[in-house]
């Protein structure tokens, strides 16, 4: 192909390249960006060439490579034309249909993307909200050219701007032009990028350089390896541009080693334009010189710091220098240099083809034009995503990055890389813009935005980001060299569990100096991850230092086995199984009644946190089925075998404390207390002791003898028990003080329903869930008939639901639930238990009013929900969709959607703040305002789950304890590691132990008809053992003895 | 493990590059990229040939995190350290491999097979956590796939070898001057036909047979030609050169163009040795 010497050759070729393209021909476009090909986009790639060849079919069907189209998540992947359909994460045996679809224009539905919440299938890309709701100005190229054939670019509207600018602009007149746009910096700090250039022009002096700072060194940003991949001619027309307008003859990419393809890309379209007379001597005939040459850079985040990176373009160690001057006075070999970022060169031929007003009607006030963010970290759909300055964080990450994975829940972002900082959740609807940004603490930095849920410990972050800094630092500054390295330290203390609160004062100053004597950008911004975080999550900071606990079970010495730091009781579930794996269920049985009082109780309505922490999940394999072994050890054991060993103390013996009821709370703080020697006297206003254990959880779940037996256990000669007198009408808590009582103890929990407040409710037929749970469990009276509607996700919900399909004149039950099936609070055992019973679920209804005859319901209007925004809670909010009420005939109705304390037994009779129906204390200590009244349980926390009942009773009689010695109550905190040594039933854990759980077995729903029999059996001898042997014995990193290590890592075969 | 350095390859790579700006980093990475790290010795021939004091030349050494001055294992493994593999577990990632390994980050097995390094970030963070063994990412690691990779990376060379494997099929070349056939059906591999052509550098001129399987890099030859010799190919036929016209990104040597019956061409570096290979069906 001969070299083009004037722009008039240039837009002949481009219209014969147009001309030659064939509108109708079908065409498989195949994503072969770096993400794609890791996911074998080349074996697609492959497959399609070898179909095609094999089938005759290269002249009937076009096939394109292209770079990074920014749905990582989903490679490999192919879109089709005509339609722009999408078919993800295919397989190589996927191929045929696909050719098959695209010549007969019918899709190939069953590989079609899937919406994630809808389940609806998108036939095209347009569809795709990921898509849908971007603005990809840049991220489009890539997907309609193969980046090393220069004639996509062409036809794609390539090096117009350059001609453009060619056929009569002044230099001063592209600077103009940028300086319209409004274009700002896209790779750190948003420096306005005419103000950059105009400083170069201005520079006297014949040789003059631009530079494309490729050195993407952000950690999460991933966006200019991209467009460097996929579209690397469009960063040589910025280039060109760029070098006519400050008059430079010469360029340099400057690129990280680690992108090997960007590389490739690069090199080819360089040879490519110069072939054709775009770049080097005499550019289309023009006599303008400038040509462009790669520099590759060897690894040292810091030479992304512009003066830096010209010092490893002068082959020196990459130490940045004082500025000024700046490098637009003195950069490479001394001369004037102007240093962009890929994205923004990328945007230089946009703006000029554009026009800079065009371009600037995008964005904000003060930030133009479009943004590419890599949104990865802890979101559903991971990939890059380019929305107009200004999109608020809400919608990058919700809407078009899907939401949380796995069920998660977001927490923060963290925006900029090193230098940016964290943002939480609570600011999600910041407009992305350079200056708000900024204002919060983050930068918008080269566009990286990890997201972070509840599974990210923001200490850890910090130290991650400080540890990075600390590495990088190129130690030119003492107070950068020492400062990260110190700042790193405190951290790290901070998370091994030696911190202090100190340390986060000192962490605070050391930021500040280091950020105010440093040189360069990498000290002057050091301190960002960690001020933002100590912003956003001090409490998360002083959880580690005062609690020794990481809620979010990164930090590993603050947490030991998961399983363990789980549990709210901080039962040794790594030990129980380890045990029950050696066939020592006696002593299995101690450890687990050495925590909990309730064990049996447990064994069967346990939220079972240890299994949703359990490391198992972490290798892809089902956690571990504690509560099931629990079960096992528990069925083969007598409550009242075990003894517990009690204290003698004259001091505590002459002390009497109150206990205000008799849950699993009210009941652990007696036991306790007593085992310390006190004496206690349980207040009960129900005829029976066991709180919701005996009135709320059905029998089904819970069998009534399985309760006794263990309050039998733990009732003893200190403890004495009064049924039938209840808090607020019988007696008030002066009452207790007055009568000699020396601590109170309220643990009356939560039975009070709330209310819908919406017309009918008072009617006949219409019962709160814990009336209708009491009436049934404690005095067997069945108020459900007929059809029965429920309202509420949560357990008590469910319990209700399946109390009521069991009760004799019911012909069907139906649960309303306002959210989606996945929001359901309830345990997902309970709703597939429900579901295989026969109840109906009906989700996003909202009942808006009661329908009746005589006073009695009849009916119930409800109104169908659309998902909305996403509200403080992460979830999106159910928005009533008007004109959809429609009405159930119903008979009876049972409303479950919270509960709260009784107003009247607590505040009143406490002279206790009450907020939204619960006692407000000190989480810690469970102090009142009031001395010597503590308060645990439901009636602090509002409905929740036993096993937090169990441990606010332990708490609580630790706290009474010290209170009544007169000492101080706030117990210092100990981590909870395991400590004690098993030696495993098999001498090295097995490798590869079964991804599956061993199941449970269960009574047959045919069984369940009408029945109130235990559902959940109990596991065989052999299917415990089996599952125990599955736990990965995170404890052993802790407890094993030396000499118990194993002496050689396996040996590795087949090397050749 | 005491590597043998051949003054001359490493003044060539100086030469190639001392003219060019940041000359001293790509030669550099060129001689590691030929001894697999930076060998004393050859420090010291760059260092005489472009005048920077060997000092100097160490201090850019052990600046960038991508050179070695220690031998490095057969095969490189690489787990990304970035933000977005670090939210997604991946010190948990890097501790299965040093367990696996039985070495540290930044050491080499005791064998010689692994070296086992990090990475700041690899630029593929929506697949987190990424690891990398020559060149091969691993996508969404998890702790129970690690040994599976590290055995996997120990037994294959990166070539496709397999004849059954699907992504292996034989192309059908012609000489894109007199559009002859260059398929020698007396000759298989594999039970394919070789490709036949004209082999010539140095004095030697004789013949040569590629593998048809597309991704085989299997030759046979008159003569025995050293890796590295960049190769003329001619059509035995019309005895045309069989020229692209265009450089290997990968190696700067010519590439060849041969036309692949049913549409389209491929393209072949001519360098021995260099795997760069592009089949074109067309825009």
């Amino acid at each position: 192909m001969p070299r083009l010497s004037s722009l008039a050759e240039l837009q002949l070729l481009r219209r014969r390249i147009r001309d030659s393209v064939s509108k109708s021909k079908p065409r498989i476009t195949v994503c072969a960006g770096t993400a794609c090909q890791a996911s074998g986009a080349n074996d697609v790639q492959r497959i399609v060439k070898r179909h095609l060849l094999e089938h005759d079919l290269v002249d009937r069907i076009g096939l394109r490579i292209t770079g990074c189209h920014g749905f990582c998540e989903m490679g490999p992947f192919v879109v089709t034309e005509p339609g722009g359909m999408f078919y993800p994460k295919i397989g190589i045996h996927d191929v045929p249909a696909i050719v098959s679809a695209a010549l007969s224009g019918e899709p190939a539905e069953y590989l079609l993307y899937r919406d994630s919440v809808t389940g609806t299938v998108c036939k095209c890309m347009d569809e795709i909200p990921f898509f849908s709701k971007q603005q990809r100005t840049l991220l489009s190229r890539n997907q309609r050219l193969d980046p090393i054939r220069l004639f996509d670019y062409l036809a794609d509207g390539g090096y117009e701007a350059l001609a453009k600018v060619l056929s009569g602009f002044a230099p001063e007149a592209i600077i103009d032009e940028i300086r319209r746009s409004g274009l700002r910096g896209r790779g750190g700090a948003g420096f306005h990028t005419s103000e950059k250039w105009d400083m170069a022009r201005r520079q006297a002096g014949d040789v003059k350089y631009v530079v494309c700072n490729a050195d993407e060194g952000d950690p999460g940003a991933y966006m200019d390896r991209s467009i460097l991949e996929g579209n690397p001619h469009s960063v040589i027309e910025g280039m060109i541009i760029g070098g006519i307008a400050i008059g430079a003859t010469e360029g340099f990419v400057f690129v990280r080693h680690e992108y090997p393809l960007a590389i490739k890309h690069v090199l080819i379209a360089l040879r490519l334009a110069r072939e054709f007379g775009l770049l080097g001597m005499d550019i289309l005939g023009t006599g303008i010189d400038f040509d462009i040459s790669i520099v590759k850079s060897a690894g040292a985040f810091v030479c992304g710091e512009e003066t830096a990176l010209i010092r490893t373009i002068e082959g020196m160690v990459g130490e940045p220098r004082q500025r000024p001057p700046f490098p637009t006075e003195r950069g490479v070999n001394g001369k004037p240099t102007c240093i962009n970022n890929v994205e923004t060169w990328a945007n230089v031929p946009i703006v000029i083809a554009q026009g800079g007003d065009a371009y600037a009607h995008v964005g904000t006030e003060t930030s133009k034009g479009t943004k590419v963010f890599s949104v990865v970290g802890k979101v559903k759909h991971t990939g890059l995503v380019e929305v107009p300055m200004g999109t608020t964080i809400k919608e990058i990450v919700y809407e078009i990055g899907g939401g949380p994975q796995d069920g998660g829940k977001i927490k923060a972002v963290q925006i900029g890389g090193p230098s940016g900082g964290c943002i939480p959740h609570r600011r999600f609807d910041l407009p992305i813009d350079y200056d708000s940004l900024s204002q919060a603490g983050a930068i918008m930095g080269s566009g990286g935005m990890i997201v972070m849920d509840q599974g990210t410990c923001m200490v850890d972050v910090a130290k991650y980001f400080m540890s990075f800094l600390k590495d990088e630092s190129c130690g030119k500054c003492f107070t950068c060299r020492k400062g990260t390295q110190r700042m790193w330290e405190l951290l790290d203390d901070i998370t091994e569990g030696k911190g202090t609160l100190a340390h986060l004062d000192l962490l605070e100053t050391l930021g500040k100096t280091v950020a105010e004597t440093s040189m360069c950008g990498l000290g002057q911004s050091a301190a960002n991850p960690v001020l933002s975080t100590l912003r956003y999550f001090r409490a998360e900071y002083e959880r580690h230092i005062i609690d020794l606990r990481c809620d979010a079970f990164v930090c590993e010495n603050l947490t030991g086995a998961p399983c363990q730091a789980a549990c709210p009781v901080g039962t040794e579930a790594w030990r129980y199984a380890a045990l029950i794996a050696r066939g020592e269920y006696d002593a299995a049985y101690r450890v687990i009644r050495e925590a909990n009082t309730f064990p049996s109780v447990c064994a069967r309505v346990c939220d079972h946190r240890c299994e949703q922490h359990c490391r198992l999940l972490t290798t892809g394999h089902d956690p571990l089925a504690l509560r099931a072994l629990k079960r096992f050890v528990t069925d083969r054991s007598d409550p009242a075998a075990y003894k517990p060993e009690r204290r003698d103390d004259p001091v505590a013996a002459s002390m009497r404390v109150a206990v205000v009821g008799s849950g699993p709370a009210g009941l652990t703080a007696a036991h306790n207390l007593s085992l310390r020697g006190y004496k206690t006297t349980v207040f009960e206003a129900d005829d029976q002791p066991g709180g919701l254990l005996t009135s709320g959880i059905p029998t089904f779940r819970l069998p009534r003898e399985v309760v006794q037996k263990e309050i039998d256990a733990l009732i003893d000669e200190n403890i004495t028990l009064l049924c039938s007198i209840t808090l607020g009408s019988d007696f008030t808590v002066d009452d207790l003080f007055r009568d000699g009582f020396d601590a109170v103890f309220l643990a009356v929990g939560a039975h009070e329903s709330w209310r819908m407040d919406i017309p009918g409710e008072d009617m006949a037929g219409v019962y709160p869930s814990m009336e209708f749970l009491k009436a049934w469990n404690l005095r067997g009276e069945s108020l459900a008939v007929g059809n029965v509607g429920v309202i509420g996700g949560g357990n008590s919900a469910l319990d209700a639901a399946r109390v009521a399909l069991r009760q004799k004149d019911v012909t069907g039950v139906t649960i309303f639930y306002r959210r989606t099936r996945q929001e359901m609070p309830a345990f997902e055992e309970e709703i597939q238990g429900a579901l295989e019973e026969g109840i109906k679920l009906e989700t996003l209804a909202t009942p808006i009013e009661l329908h009746g005859e005589n006073g009695h319901i009849t009916a119930g209007e409800f109104v169908v929900n659309e998902l909305g925004d996403v509200d403080g809670s992460g979830r999106r909010r159910p928005v009533k969709k008007l004109g959809s009420e429609y009405k159930v005939p119903l008979d009876t109705l049972i409303v479950a959607i919270s509960e709260a304390a009784s107003e009247i037994g607590a505040a009143h009779s406490t002279g206790l703040e009450m907020r939204d129906g619960t006692i407000t204390v000190d989480k810690r200590t469970l102090s009142t305002g009031r001395p010597g009244v503590f308060a645990g349980g439901d009636v602090v926390t509002g409905p929740n789950t036993v096993i937090d009942a169990i441990a606010a009773g332990k708490r609580a009689a630790q706290v009474i304890d010290l209170y009544l010695r007169e000492r101080d109550v706030a117990v210092p905190a100990e981590p909870i590691l395991p400590r004690v040594y098993v030696e495993p039933a098999v001498s090295e854990p097995a490798h590869d132990v079964p991804a599956t759980r061993a199941s449970m077995p269960t009574l047959p729903t045919e069984q369940r008809h009408k029945s109130f029999i235990e559902i959940e059996g109990t596991f065989s001898e052999e299917a415990a053992t089996r599952e125990a042997s599955r736990c990965l014995r995170c404890d052993l990193e802790f407890t094993r003895p030396p000499q118990a290590r194993p002496s050689l890592a396996r040996s590795r075969g087949g090397d050749a | 493990m005491k590597t043998r350095i051949n003054p001359e390859d490493v003044l060539r790579i100086v030469d190639k590059h001392n003219d060019s700006q940041g000359a001293v980093i790509s030669i550099l990475e060129d001689v590691q990229a030929m001894y697999n790290y930076l060998p004393e010795a050859a420090l010291k021939i760059i260092s005489h040939r472009t005048g920077r004091s060997l000092v100097d030349l160490f201090g850019v050494a052990t600046f960038y995190s991508s050179f070695s001055l220690e031998p490095r294992g057969r095969h490189i493994a690489s787990v990304c350290m970035g933000t977005a593999c670090h939210v997604r577990g991946s010190p948990k990632i890097l501790a299965n491999f040093e367990r696996d390994l039985r070495v540290k980050a930044g050491q080499t097995s005791d064998d010689g097979e692994f070296s086992l390094s990090t990475v700041n970030c690899l630029g593929a963070c929506a697949l987190g956590p990424v690891a990398v063994i020559d060149g091969d990412y691993y996508r969404n690691v998890k702790d129970s796939d690690v040994s599976g990779i590290l055995d996997r990376a120990s037994r294959i060379n990166g070539a496709l070898r397999i004849p059954d494997d699907e992504r292996v099929f034989a192309v059908n070349v012609s000489c894109p001057n007199c559009n002859r056939s260059l398929m020698n059906d007396e000759y298989l591999l594999d039970g394919y036909p070789m490709v036949r052509v004209t082999a010539s550098f140095g004095r030697k001129h004789g013949w040569m047979r590629l593998s048809s399987l597309y991704g085989d890099y299997r030759i046979r030859s008159e003569y025995q030609i050293p890796k590295g010799v960049i190769v003329h190919f001619f059509c035995p036929r019309c005895h045309a050169e069989l020229r692209s016209g265009r450089l290997c990104p990968d190696c700067d040597a010519p590439t060849i163009l041969l036309l692949v019956r049913g549409g389209g061409t491929i393209q072949l570096c001519s360098r021995r040795g260099c795997k760069q290979h592009l089949l074109d069906l067309g825009a």
